[in-house]
């Protein structure tokens, strides 16, 4: 019969307690990383941007300069604002001269970013409510060509949401547009280039949708809610 | 425009921006426009129907209609803002499904009766129920919708006439937990700073907290605050990216659950750079810890009594060795650095901080502890109890505080006190005019345990006031089956159908809001005041008079003896001797009236702005700080560790669910639905997804998803970085639609010591419907 000596028990237990929990560790983490794809990642999260909610928020330091300003507000009116789109929705044309054919973004930056006044154009220029989009004319077209080109169509632009939207007097309208690229409010509502009848009275709420909800964000329902 | 033109311009402009201050006194319309509108109109002054901010609001009465809204501009609550809910308030008023008669189930149909006549039945059935099977059988379950007269003679008409403690209201489902933190870090309810805090502080911390969307008044008073101190700073600590992520200067995102382990572990860094108060620490806090390992309130009958233990500094200082910003940062998934920068800013002497939070530390399974937890914060650093410098627990309904909080409509409460104490019960006694022994020394059933004992057969009647439990219960099914079985009779009183109303055997039409008389309490401890402005519809009928009425019938006109005219006037002084004192006065209701609400403490014509702090405070003794809530006149800090939520994923269910609001909607919709610029803006409920959690699993945005839970399962459409954006490996659903009751799929899981439900957290598997 071998001797097995005290020790040698010891090592070999120690040893089977040592096989025993690797296996346990090891099957472990094969478990865990089974069919769980799909639970948080270990490491820190990201903070995204939500480009619909932070919209809102992107001019918030013009606010007061706004409030403030003592630009002579401009004569535009929101009937200049439709004569350059197809229909309500659709991207503006350029009515004016423009100045580099082949360099963008960046030039039309250069006026479009915060709404200067453009001493040879008598005008302030719009704010562009998109500005982290470069290639601006990719959307964008000249209005005006020097040669005269096809212009004859049967398509009828739709009317112009209704500004009058609000549920009882002093109820601070609805917003009648979709937000798509037109999330940054105080873009186009504040400002001396903001058309007459849209610019804002307080351009310094700048949580715009705490008061004003998107009644055309959403699918809308065929009626009201009553059960 | 001449130079004459242009000179008169600029000054005008400059005499607007300077009325307008800070936080301008708002008036947005042309004021000719408004006024040609509305000639002949009478404003009057109500709080907002909606949620627990409390805005002043001045609402247009023309021939018996509400014409128009505006923020009240003497309000110092909102100045004169509103949101979207508040303008289109008045809206809710006028759904076209109105219930406008009482109706009683009859064969299964529900059947218009005349309101007498349904009033009689619940007397009658309320007396057989009681006979049969004792008066621990019958109960009422209200809200924080109540009025606090609604609450009041709920109150009086359960503990104090038919000697049950079976009063609860929907807060516990959303207050209980603020509560009990309160109370266990404070000995006394309710927050010790003011809204005011906002126009001082230099850094804000939100918890779990979409201010944008949920408090959006206060968030504008503090994006106001930000813009004209661009010093400034707001971060976002939460589970989800949303439009007050957007908003702040900093957003920190972690898992579900490890808000735990990030508050400890600001609590470690704060003392391991010996930047703790210690001077405050020494003579107003004292150190304390609980039980662990608590439970999750799964099964029936959970019992649950936390037990305080002395504790040593050091003791305390070992104790967070276990949350070092390293070890909490491999729990929470928030980078060391990020819980070393909250942990500098809460300690930084130059700035005050003032904390935020609402539902998210609240609905959670150890949210009594995350309360704690943040009170911890502001205890080390001595920053609480003064101007801008203050822990501030927001709340979501109108009148959690001042009814469910304030006038004890909870089991285990009483208008002054609990339940539980000799002397309590004597005081309520006497007031109320009743044998002091008739006011049970034990608490019956919290919000949960009362629908399962309504499953088990021991509540026989349930009489649902201005709540919609149907829809907000977590774990629904089991409590819609409970209601609905044999032998179970529910009395709801609303002003619309809803889920509720469908199990209903008896519906009272309510008078709804300004169509009564009554006051609100809000997250402040401001009670406001609103006249009845409009008659009801048909024949509906306040809360507080149905059950004024019933209790008649059932013999206690004695208790119940005021008259229609002057009612809330009588009930609001008799309540008033509940809280006679420096530390809990109210106001007169003639100062009620005549005010754009009054904060409590309100002693010698002064409101209190900041408890605890003698400065301001007249309970408060001394020359600085007096927590004079507990018994050794200290605030109780208490080691709480963090431990995991009840449910969390699996393989088999591998996502997190996490359940809310929307700015749009109020709470279950049955209001807000209603209004047609709301129910436009935000038609329909949705699941939020992880962009690269959705294209994962190949959903695209507006596609039909199927989630499931151990509970059940729901299909709704994808919304994919519209409002807002889960972390990955987690979802968000809002529950305002009760055409996809998210709720079907929550779990019935509570903090063991508030017995508030997590509806933040479940696990659910999710599919391409």
């Amino acid at each position: 019969m071998p001797r097995l000596d005290a020790n040698r028990l010891i090592l070999i237990g120690y040893a089977a307690a040592l096989i025993a929990s690797t296996v346990y560790v090891v099957g472990e983490a094969v478990l865990a990383g089974t069919g769980e794809v799909a639970l948080a990642p270990a490491g820190p999260i990201e903070t995204p941007s939500i480009p619909s909610e932070s919209g809102v928020f992107r001019r918030e330091k013009k606010a007061l300069a706004y409030e403030k300003s003592k630009d002579k507000p401009s004569t535009r009116l929101l009937a200049d604002y439709y004569s350059r789109r197809a229909f309500p929705g659709a991207p503006p044309s350029i009515p004016h001269q423009i100045f580099d054919e082949r360099r963008d973004g960046k030039s039309c930056l250069a006026c479009h970013t915060d709404g200067e006044y453009v001493p040879f154009l008598k005008a302030y220029a719009p704010v562009v409510p998109h500005p982290e989009m470069l290639n601006c004319r990719q959307c964008h077209v000249a209005g005006k060509q020097d040669q005269p080109v096809i212009t004859a169509t049967n398509f009828v632009m739709e009317k112009p949401p209704s500004i009058h939207g609000a549920a009882m007097p002093g109820a601070p309208p609805p917003i009648p547009h979709t937000l798509a690229m037109r999330n940054n409010c105080l873009a186009c509502h504040a400002g001396p280039s903001a058309p007459k009848e849209i610019r804002t009275t307080h351009p310094e709420r700048v949580n715009c949708r705490q008061c004003h909800a998107a009644v055309r964000e959403m699918d809308q329902p065929k009626e009201e809610f009553p059960r | 425009m001449n130079r004459r033109e242009l000179i008169q311009q600029m000054a005008l402009s400059a005499a607007v921006a300077a009325a307008r201050g800070v936080f301008p006194e708002i008036t947005f319309a042309a004021p000719a426009v408004e006024d040609a509108a509305l000639r002949g109109a009478s404003w009057k002054k109500t709080p907002c129907r909606f949620c627990g901010v409390g805005c002043g609001l001045l609402v247009a009465i023309q021939d018996n209609r509400a014409v128009a809204v505006k923020g009240d501009p003497a309000s110092s609550v909102n100045k004169g803002l509103c949101c979207v809910k508040g303008y289109h308030s008045v809206l809710a008023l006028y759904g076209k499904d109105r219930l406008t008669t009482a109706q009683v189930r009859r064969n299964g149909k529900l059947v218009t009766v005349p309101m007498a006549e349904a009033l009689d039945l619940i007397a009658s059935k309320m007396k057989e129920t009681i006979a049969k099977t004792g008066k621990d059988s019958v109960a009422i379950y209200g809200s924080g919708q109540w009025t606090i007269p609604d609450g009041y003679v709920a109150s009086k008409f359960f503990k104090g006439c038919l000697g049950t403690n079976n009063v609860e209201a929907n807060a516990r489902l959303c207050m209980a937990t603020a509560v009990s933190g309160f109370l266990s870090s404070f000995g006394l309810d309710e927050p010790m700073g003011c809204y005011e805090d906002i126009d001082h502080a230099d850094a804000f911390i939100l918890w779990g907290n979409n201010m944008a969307e949920m408090h959006p008044v206060l968030f504008s008073r503090m994006l106001d605050r930000r813009l004209a101190n661009p010093e400034v700073k707001i971060i976002d600590v939460a589970t989800r990216s949303t439009r007050t992520s957007m908003a702040a200067d900093r957003s920190i995102l972690f898992r579900p659950q490890s808000d735990l382990a990030i508050a400890n572990a600001i609590c470690y860094e704060i003392i391991r750079n010996g930047w703790h108060n210690k001077a405050f620490l020494d003579r107003h806090v004292s150190l304390h810890q609980g039980k662990t390992n608590i439970g999750y309130g799964l099964e029936d009958n959970f019992v649950f009594e936390d037990q305080a233990k002395d504790l040593t500094f050091d003791a305390y200082k070992k104790m967070l060795e276990d949350y070092t910003p390293a070890k909490a940062e491999r729990i929470s998934g928030v980078p060391a650095k990020d819980i070393q920068y909250l942990a500098w800013l809460y300690a930084d002497p130059a700035r005050k901080v003032t904390s935020f939070w609402c539902m998210g530390p609240n609905q959670h399974s150890r949210g009594t502890w995350m309360n704690n937890l943040i009170y911890n914060i502001h205890l080390l650093t001595g920053k609480i109890a003064s101007p801008g410098n203050n822990p501030f627990s927001l709340t979501g309904q109108p009148s959690a505080c001042g009814t469910v909080r304030e006038v004890g409509t909870l089991t285990n409460r009483l208008p002054h006190g609990v339940v539980t104490s000799a002397e309590d019960r004597k005081l309520a006694a006497e007031i109320w005019g009743v044998p002091a022994e008739r006011i049970p020394a034990k608490p019956t059933f919290h919000t949960v345990e009362m629908f399962r004992a309504l499953d088990r057969g021991q509540i026989r009647f349930l009489w649902i006031q201005v709540t919609n439990p149907m829809v907000s219960m977590p774990k629904l099914r089991r409590y819609r089956d409970a209601a609905k079985k044999e032998d179970r009779f529910i009395v709801v009183s609303d002003v619309y159908p809803t889920p509720t109303t469908e199990i209903a055997d008896v519906i009272l039409p309510s008078a709804m809001w300004i169509e009564r008389e009554g006051m609100f309490g809000n997250s402040e401890r401001r009670t406001q005041h609103f006249e009845q402005m409009l008659k009801p519809p048909g024949e509906a009928m306040s809360d507080t008079w149905q059950l004024i009425e019933v209790a008649r019938r059932m013999g206690f006109g004695k208790q119940f003896p005021w008259k229609p005219e002057n009612h809330i006037e009588e009930i609001w002084k008799e309540y008033g001797r509940f809280h006679a004192g420096a530390k809990h006065n109210m106001a007169s209701y003639s100062d009620l009236r005549s005010r754009p609400g009054v904060m409590w403490p309100y002693v010698n014509g002064k409101e209190t702005k900041w408890r605890y702090n003698a400065r301001y405070d007249p309970a408060a003794k001394g020359d600085s700080f007096d927590f004079y809530g507990k018994p050794d006149h200290k605030a109780w800090l208490w080691f709480r560790p963090y431990e995991p939520a009840a449910e969390e994923p699996d393989k088999n269910y591998p996502f997190w669910l996490n359940t809310g609001r929307v700015l749009e909607h109020w709470h279950t919709g049955s209001m807000t639905r209603r209004i047609p610029v709301l129910n436009r803006a935000m038609p329909h409920s949705y699941v939020e997804l992880h962009p690269e959690d959705a294209k994962a699993l190949g959903i695209r945005d507006g596609d039909r998803v199927k989630l499931t839970s151990r509970r059940g399962s729901l299909v709704l459409p994808a919304s994919i970085d519209k409002r807002g954006r889960p972390a990955r490996g987690a979802v968000f659903v809002p529950f305002f639609d009760e055409s996809m009751l998210i709720n079907e799929l929550t779990l019935d899981s509570f903090c063991p010591i508030s017995k508030e439900p997590d509806y933040k957290k479940c696990a659910i598997k999710v599919e391409k419907a």
